[in-house]
């Protein structure tokens, strides 16, 4: 223990001492350019010590908890580095508030089109690095479809590029894509290239409920078969059943506000005009103490039945773009076992379900491994040999990933 | 393998797979094997990891990179008896299918349903859709609806062990990391797909053209940028300069109007919404001093307007004797000051290049004209052409848009990538393909031997028999 110190310590010479602190047994590091994150990283990797990357650490309860002598704090890689408005591409530090970076883009009516939990704290490289998206991936994509490009540290100091600064590009591996979602377990993000969307001008929103979930039905699937511009679309279960929530992006012109009320009218159901607020049903779901969050996938059709489901278990839900479900349960025995019963009911239809999150106080954190060893993706094999050629000593957040890794 | 007829020996059966459409690379295969299914792809793999024989898979044999060029020594696996489209799925937008399967016949067989499979590469009649999942195929139509890689969902993959795995699913999002995204454009480098689910896309209400003249080429990219900064996302976007046009025009009279630029806007979505924003693009177009702007009203006119420009490419082989095509990206803001170099570079070494290309995603196809029987000038033009990309690079933009690396472009990897970002790519190889028997030596810059050459452009026999078009 006492050689772990004074291999910490060492970190102290490399960095002046307002970007480096202590905090109990781990040093807080907090670079301030790629070159800096580069050292700390080699540093790390040659001393055998482990780096827990963080960003703002809004989602510190996510996935695996990692035991590691060093915190890497991202926030000091801050800034939207390059704004190429009419290519519609911009470069961000991987430390930077999500909604500041917006508010930077907006100024030329420009957006990263995607609706992530917490954007005035989270991060660029926390939100890239948990795959997060919203509601608007309906209609965009998530984040795999709007990264171009992006600069990352590996565990021995390497610093790679990959992708570019242009939308349309075949050139090499897409490193980019392997990296988000990836919990930081192969790299540290430390620039992130984003193409841009127009910021739609005619944003409206509107929810039809029901008693039953099988009344809505129906009315989902006309809409994910019209021509209405949907750009987000949500069902979320309530005290008096459920609500589908449907924001419209199309011209005035077009009438297609008429056009969702004419489909529902033929349902039987009732439009409602309503606030942006709905779609703040996801944050919602977090912001209650002591809840284990199921994140699960289904098909489409598959969504009507499997929330009514999760609703009688007494789970409280929000389903996106017809198919990512968030499901709120009490942190507990029960939830764990309910979530095994999901994943293998939902499973045998192509879908997936596994614990997002874990209060950080909750005994016995492991969230991916519901899952028994057998159960794990097909392609488990293959991921831990990418780890292992990634970051063969385990020095970026280890053990955080799906089954260990 | 059992099947005595899905393997081919004969060395003039053989020689029909020496190469892509990148003509002037070829290498005789030692075997080629024609597996039925996903069995038959797993105990060819095998016998090849145990033996160390490097294998290629190949679709249709029209990318243009050499991608599909076998290896020294190598076999290829052909995939055209794997052609069948396995499910459609139209509730949840899904289509499953064989590798072999032709990308047109997806759109053909979702159309009923008021469906398409949005990636259309100009080869699409012909090209296979395991070929676009190994290239990441995109397209004229690419700006608004993405690449292969947005609409593949999943994929099962065997291997270079032989192992056959499953990535992704028929739902995103799975857990784990994201192996579909990484798979898609590796130039099968990784591995060969014998299953991939698509996602299919809703037709818009209505398709409208525009077409617009302009004096140059600096007027016309204003035009595009002054769209793109109206919050406009066309569905295409192309420019075409007065030698392509010209060519196109001689070639299937699409009447274009003689001019130094031509820009083609397509938008798409809800009637009400690209009324009005055609009403827009028009203005901007004007107030940049487009002299004469079009609007196609019907399905034939629409037609006509793109089937210049898809003749563009091929057309230009009436007005020279041979050429090289690139496949460069760069920022569309720097289109005319690149624009402006090309044509000094051009200048210089007294040759013509003719500028076909996707305007609102910058991936420009320049066609350096030459003629190989006067001497020396072939090697002028590759010289010219290798110039270009490098130029792409140096304006931050890419040596491949869509075309992928391959064989040919090896080399260029080297000028837009560092040593670390190429090593970092090849732990990815290493660690899918630790004997690196998956289509070898592709994509990575050889050690720097001999400088890199691109190919002089010789057209596929598909090409000239008229059954595809390339650009």
């Amino acid at each position: 223990m006492g050689s772990t110190l004074s291999n910490i310590d060492g970190l102290r010479a490399l960095f002046s001492s307002d970007c480096i602190a202590e905090r109990g047994s781990q040093m807080v590091v907090s670079p301030r350019t790629t070159e800096e994150l580069a050292a700390v990283a080699r540093y790390a990797n040659t001393n055998r010590l482990a780096i827990e990357i963080a960003g703002a650490g809004t989602k510190r309860g996510w996935g695996n908890p990692v035991r590691a002598q060093i915190v890497l704090k991202t926030t000091g890689l801050a800034g939207v580095r390059h704004h190429s408005w009419q290519d519609l591409t911009a470069t961000v530090g991987a430390g930077t508030a999500w909604a500041t970076m917006q508010r930077a883009l907006a100024v030329h009516n420009q957006q990263v089109a995607l609706d992530p939990l917490w954007p005035e704290t989270a991060t660029v490289g926390g939100i890239v690095a948990t795959n997060d998206s919203g509601a608007l991936r309906l209609r965009y994509g998530s984040l795999r479809d709007l990264i171009i490009g992006m600069t990352i540290v590996l565990a021995d100091g390497t610093i790679a590029k990959s992708g570019g600064k242009v939308v349309k590009n075949v050139a090499g591996y897409d490193l980019h894509k392997l990296m988000t979602g990836a919990f930081g377990t192969l790299g540290v993000i430390a620039e992130v290239t984003f193409r841009l969307h127009p910021i739609s001008h005619h944003v409206a929103s509107y929810t039809v409920s029901a008693s039953e979930v099988a009344r809505l039905k129906p009315l989902m699937h006309a809409v994910g078969a019209s021509h209405l511009l949907a750009e987000g679309l949500q069902l979320r279960g309530t005290s008096h059943g459920f609500d589908l929530d449907i924001q419209l992006g199309a011209h005035p012109d077009s009438k297609q506000g008429e056009v969702l009320r004419h489909m529902a009218e033929r349902e039987g159901l009732e439009v409602e005009s309503t606030s942006n607020e709905v779609w703040q049903a996801r944050e919602a779901l977090f912001a209650q103490p002591d809840r284990l969050i199921l994140k699960a996938t289904t098909l489409p059709t598959e969504v009507p039945d499997f929330a009514l489901k999760v609703a009688e278990r007494g789970g409280e839900f929000v389903v996106q773009s017809l198919g990512i479900m968030y499901a709120a349960f009490p942190s507990d025995e029960l939830s764990l076992k309910l979530a095994e019963e999901f994943r293998h009911h939902i499973g045998r239809q192509g879908g997936t379900t596994f614990v997002l999150a874990r209060p950080l106080s909750a005994p016995d954190a492991e969230t991916w491994a519901i899952t028994i060893e057998g159960d794990l993706p097909e392609a488990h094999g293959l991921m831990r040999e990418i780890k292992r050629r990634f970051d063969p000593n385990r020095t970026l957040n280890p053990g955080r990933f799906i089954g260990g890794i | 393998m059992g099947q005595p007829s899905g393997l081919i020996t004969e060395a003039n059966q053989l020689q029909t797979y020496e190469c892509d459409g990148l003509t002037n690379f070829r290498t005789v295969p030692d075997a080629v094997l024609l597996p039925r299914n996903t069995e038959e792809v797993q105990a060819i793999v095998r016998i090849c990891a145990k033996h160390g024989i490097p294998f290629v898979a190949r679709g249709s044999g029209t990318g243009l990179s050499g991608g599909a060029l076998p290896a020294k020594g190598g076999i290829v696996i052909s995939f055209a008896r794997m052609n069948r489209i396995l499910e459609i799925d139209i509730p949840n937008q899904r289509v499953v299918v064989e590798p072999g399967v032709i990308n047109a016949h997806v759109t053909d067989a979702v159309a009923p349903y008021g469906y398409f499979y949005a990636p259309d590469p100009s080869s699409q009649s012909v090209c296979s859709i395991g070929g676009n999942v190994a290239e990441n195929a995109g397209g004229a139509h690419c700006l608004k609806y993405g690449f292969t890689t947005t609409h593949v969902l999943g994929l099962d993959v065997v291997l270079p062990s032989g192992e056959l795995v499953t990535f992704g699913s028929a739902v995103p999002d799975a857990p784990g990391y994201d192996l579909t995204g990484i798979f898609v454009g590796s130039e099968g480098t990784l591995g060969v797909a014998t299953k991939i689910v698509l996602r299919i896309v809703k037709r818009p209400e209505t398709v409208q053209v525009l077409l617009a003249a302009f004096d140059t080429i600096h007027a016309a990219a204003q035009a595009v940028s002054d769209i793109i900064a109206a919050g406009m996302l066309p569905a295409a976007l192309e420019m075409m300069d007065r030698l392509s046009a010209m060519a196109s025009e001689a070639a299937v009279h699409p009447n274009y109007p003689v001019c130094e630029a031509l820009l083609l806007v397509e938008l798409d979505g809800p009637e009400a919404e690209v009324a009005a924003q055609m009403l827009e693009a028009t203005a901007l177009c004007r107030q940049n001093g487009a002299w004469e702007v079009r609007v196609a009203q019907t399905a034939d006119a629409r037609a006509l307007i793109w089937k210049g420009r898809k003749a563009a490419f091929a057309a230009v082989g009436r007005i020279s004797p041979n050429y090289i095509v690139q496949d460069g990206v760069i920022p569309r803001t720097a289109l005319p000051e690149v624009l402006e170099d090309v044509g000094r570079l051009a200048a210089e070494v007294r040759l013509r290049v003719a500028n076909v290309f996707h305007a609102g995603d910058g991936n420009l196809h320049p066609l350096v004209l030459y003629d190989r029987a006067v001497p020396g000038q072939e090697a002028i033009a590759l010289d010219l052409s290798e110039r270009i990309l490098h130029l792409c690079v140096d304006h931050g933009g890419s040596i491949t848009g869509e075309h992928g690396v391959g064989k040919e472009k090896q080399q260029a990897m080297g000028y837009m990538f560092s040593e670390p970002d190429l090593d970092t790519m090849q732990l990815v190889r290493q660690a899918f393909d630790p004997q690196n028997i998956a289509n070898p030596d592709k994509l990575f810059p050889r050690p720097r031997l001999c400088g890199e050459k691109t190919g002089p452009y010789t057209p596929h026999p598909l090409e000239t028999a008229g059954i595809a078009e390339f650009f």
